[in-house]
């Protein structure tokens, strides 16, 4: 078979795959070696999708002995199959490299014989671009549920970040979908790749060069959102746990896209992406905006509301809070206020110590006022024209979206749930 | 109206002798304007101003001392704008943080900090966009060549980055729209004002890493989440003539044979269906 054959089979395998960053890790350029990695990634195309593209995202090869009801490349399922050989991987990578179409290489697979063998290929591959070709750009590699921790080992002094896919947010649907993966084929080497990481960084006989050297840019997960019967609660309270006992760096959400028939699946042609969106937005206020997931969320309202931004919902139910005073509170609070990012947060506390901003001062550091105003004052007196009424704020924050909706425009690009949504009620 | 505007050469040592100028004599001059580009205007004064080298070093000691090294930075960031109103805003700048000091360069909400930084980032913006979307192409004698037309002067930001990381090869940025070049050749880089360039063919092995990657890219977007709006949105489309991926598929001469595992599945399910 020709590369670009195998290419567009294993590219297309391996692009349910959500994670597709190149950052956390700084590795400086070397006189004489090819690449180096920065800590903020760069992203060096956008597919049809607005997905960003920096890393050569592939699978080793499509050929599976497990059959995931969801996967595309089930041992069950009649389509093209391809496996590269490392040599014509690792050169692609290299060309590709060198061209600045990419950042470095993200390497998954399916299950070749069994997880071990798997792994060892994948190290092949990785082994070459790291000893024969001294490539210093970025790695990215899938560790294979059930993979010995001594490949795991190998193949993490060789990789940037490692990641293993939990799949679904309840051990129930990973059973019912996932047979091969259930137990605690995924959460065990989460673990051991964690310790990994600690015990690698606090060892103080190691130079700090080899003290970073065990998957240096930490590990990482997604889940499907949409083909299981969980709710956003326990979705994020997962994703919260997660971050919090294995110290993952990102937990990523993908909307499920039917690809099997399968009745044990949902056979809506609908893809969730507006959920997806919200329970990014909640991962970001978790992860960027100090906030608990318990604030975002609770059991009695199980899900985001579509219809506005978590921030926006927890401001409301919070109403008692605010006006926030923008020239006196602290930058906590400044994070919290909706249509304030971080980085205009950062912002207002240093112009700020020199004047007392005014609204005017505010749209010129980047605040989006159409949010902001109803939560804030600037010396004391509102925005022209708000009026401070949280029932009144809530209609006026989704006007927009409510038109859509009853145009009935939501469809497709912004998919709404099949129920109702439940909204927190605001409590005044 | 009294208006009125200094002229320079269009170098840095000549925007730094006219601040120079404008601090001695404690004039406001609207503008610094590089006097090829000068378009007059009745209600506007012109006043031409020298090239000092000497001047523009005790700007530059200046700015180090008071500001500091990024300030500095900033200002030679801000320099390399394509904007016309680009030596007012440096000069405002300057006129407005001299005299506080350094902590002046956070006065964000001051109009003069203000159009200044907004001035930098859309600089720095640019030469990351640069990062992010060169495309190079190996010639046949073996040098990767790359075309860019950025809305700023950008080269000189980015050479450090491709020089670092590409040290093994030699590679060359010719910014079509500046007429400048960025050449490298595995030990150190320079610029060469270049308008025409006269290039080899391609190795024999661009073509196919060209289809490669345009297979790959048009391969790793999913159908069903197409979203062209957010496509443009982080890759604005003047970007695209100078991206190899972005050729339309029937203009490539080499294509996949292979179904992808996709199309498979829902040709057999449109069959079963």
């Amino acid at each position: 078979m020709e590369l670009l054959d195998k290419l567009t089979i294993l590219a297309d395998a391996a692009k349910y795959d959500v994670a597709c960053t190149s950052c956390g890790v700084d590795r400086k350029a070397q006189k004489g070696q090819l690449g180096e990695t920065t800590s903020a990634g760069i992203c060096h195309a956008f597919s049809a999708d607005g997905r960003c593209i920096t890393l050569l995202k592939v699978l080793l090869s499509n050929v599976c002995s497990y059959d995931c009801a969801y996967c595309v490349n089930r041992r069950g399922n009649d389509i093209p199959r391809a496996t590269f050989t490392a040599r014509e991987l690792a050169e692609l990578t290299i060309g590709f490299y060198r061209r600045n179409y990419i950042e470095g290489l993200f390497l998954s697979s399916g299950v070749l014989r069994n997880p071990d063998y798997t792994t060892e290929q994948m190290c092949e591959v990785i082994h070459i671009l790291r000893d024969e070709y001294h490539f210093r750009g970025y790695i990215h590699a899938k560790a294979v549920p059930g993979t010995s921790d001594e490949l795991l080992v190998r193949l993490g002094v060789l990789v940037d970040r490692m990641s293993l896919n939990i799949e679904f947010p309840s051990e129930k649907s990973l059973k019912l979908l996932a047979p091969q993966k259930a137990g605690d084929a995924i959460i065990k080497p989460m673990g051991f790749i964690r310790d990994g990481i600690k015990a690698n960084y606090q060892d103080k006989r190691l130079s700090t060069v080899r003290r970073t050297r065990f998957v240096p840019a930490g590990q990482s997960t997604q889940m499907i959102v949409g083909a299981s019967p969980e709710s956003d609660y326990q979705i994020l309270n997962l994703s919260a746990s997660l971050y919090r006992s294995f110290e993952l760096r990102r937990v990523f959400f993908s909307a499920y896209i039917p690809v099997n028939s399968n009745p044990l699946l949902p056979t809506t042609s609908e893809v969730p992406l507006l959920r997806e969106h919200r329970l990014y937005q909640a991962d970001w206020l978790m992860r960027f905006y100090q906030f608990d997931v318990s604030e975002i969320i609770d059991e009695e309202h199980p899900f985001l509301d579509p219809l506005i931004d978590p921030k926006c919902n927890w401001a409301l139910n919070h109403i008692d809070q605010f006006p926030a005073e923008v020239n006196r509170v602290p930058y906590e609070m400044l994070l919290r206020i909706p249509g304030v990012g971080v980085r205009s947060a950062k912002r207002i506390m240093l112009a700020r110590r020199e004047r007392a901003l005014r609204f005017e001062d505010l749209k010129k550091l980047n605040v989006t006022m159409k949010r902001a105003q109803y939560f804030i004052t600037c010396n004391g007196s509102y925005a022209q024209g708000v009026l401070f009424d949280p029932v009144g704020i809530y209609d006026k924050l989704t006007h927009n979206a409510q038109q859509r909706r009853f145009k009935g425009v939501l469809e497709g690009q912004l998919g709404l749930f099949e129920q109702e949504p439940q909204r927190a009620l605001v409590r005044v | 109206m009294t208006g009125f505007s200094y002229l320079y050469d269009g170098t840095l040592e000549g925007m730094l002798s006219a601040v120079f100028v404008a601090f001695q004599r404690k004039e406001y001059p609207e503008n610094i304007i590089v006097e090829q580009d000068l378009q007059e205007s009745l209600f506007c004064g012109y006043i031409p101003t020298l090239t000092n080298l000497e001047h523009a070093e005790r700007v530059q000691s200046g700015i180090l001392n008071t500001l500091g090294v990024r300030a500095y930075d900033d200002v030679k960031h801000a320099f390399l704008s394509d904007e016309p109103s680009k030596g007012g805003v440096i000069l405002r700048y300057l006129q407005y943080t001299m005299k506080r000091g350094s902590r002046a360069c956070t006065h964000l909400a001051a109009p003069a900090v203000h159009d200044f930084e907004e001035l930098c980032s859309r600089v720095s913006k640019e030469a990351h966009y640069m990062l992010q979307f060169v495309r190079f192409a190996q010639l046949s004698n073996g040098v990767f060549f790359s075309q860019i037309a950025p809305k700023a002067n950008v080269v000189p930001l980015i050479m450090d980055h491709f020089a670092a990381r590409f040290n093994i090869q030699p590679f060359m940025i010719y910014d079509a729209v500046h007429g400048l070049t960025g050449v490298f050749d595995t030990e150190r880089w320079w610029l060469v004002d270049a308008r025409e360039l006269q290039l080899p063919a391609h190795s024999l092995q661009e073509d196919e890493f060209q289809a490669l990657w345009q297979t790959f890219f048009d391969t790793i977007a999913i159908e069903e989440r197409k979203n062209p709006t957010c496509q443009r949105n982080f890759m604005p489309k003047r970007f695209w003539n100078n991206m190899c991926e972005q050729v339309p598929p029937q203009l490539r001469n080499l294509r996949p044979k292979t179904k992808t595992p996709t199309q498979a599945i829902q040709v057999k399910n449109r069959l079963l269906a």
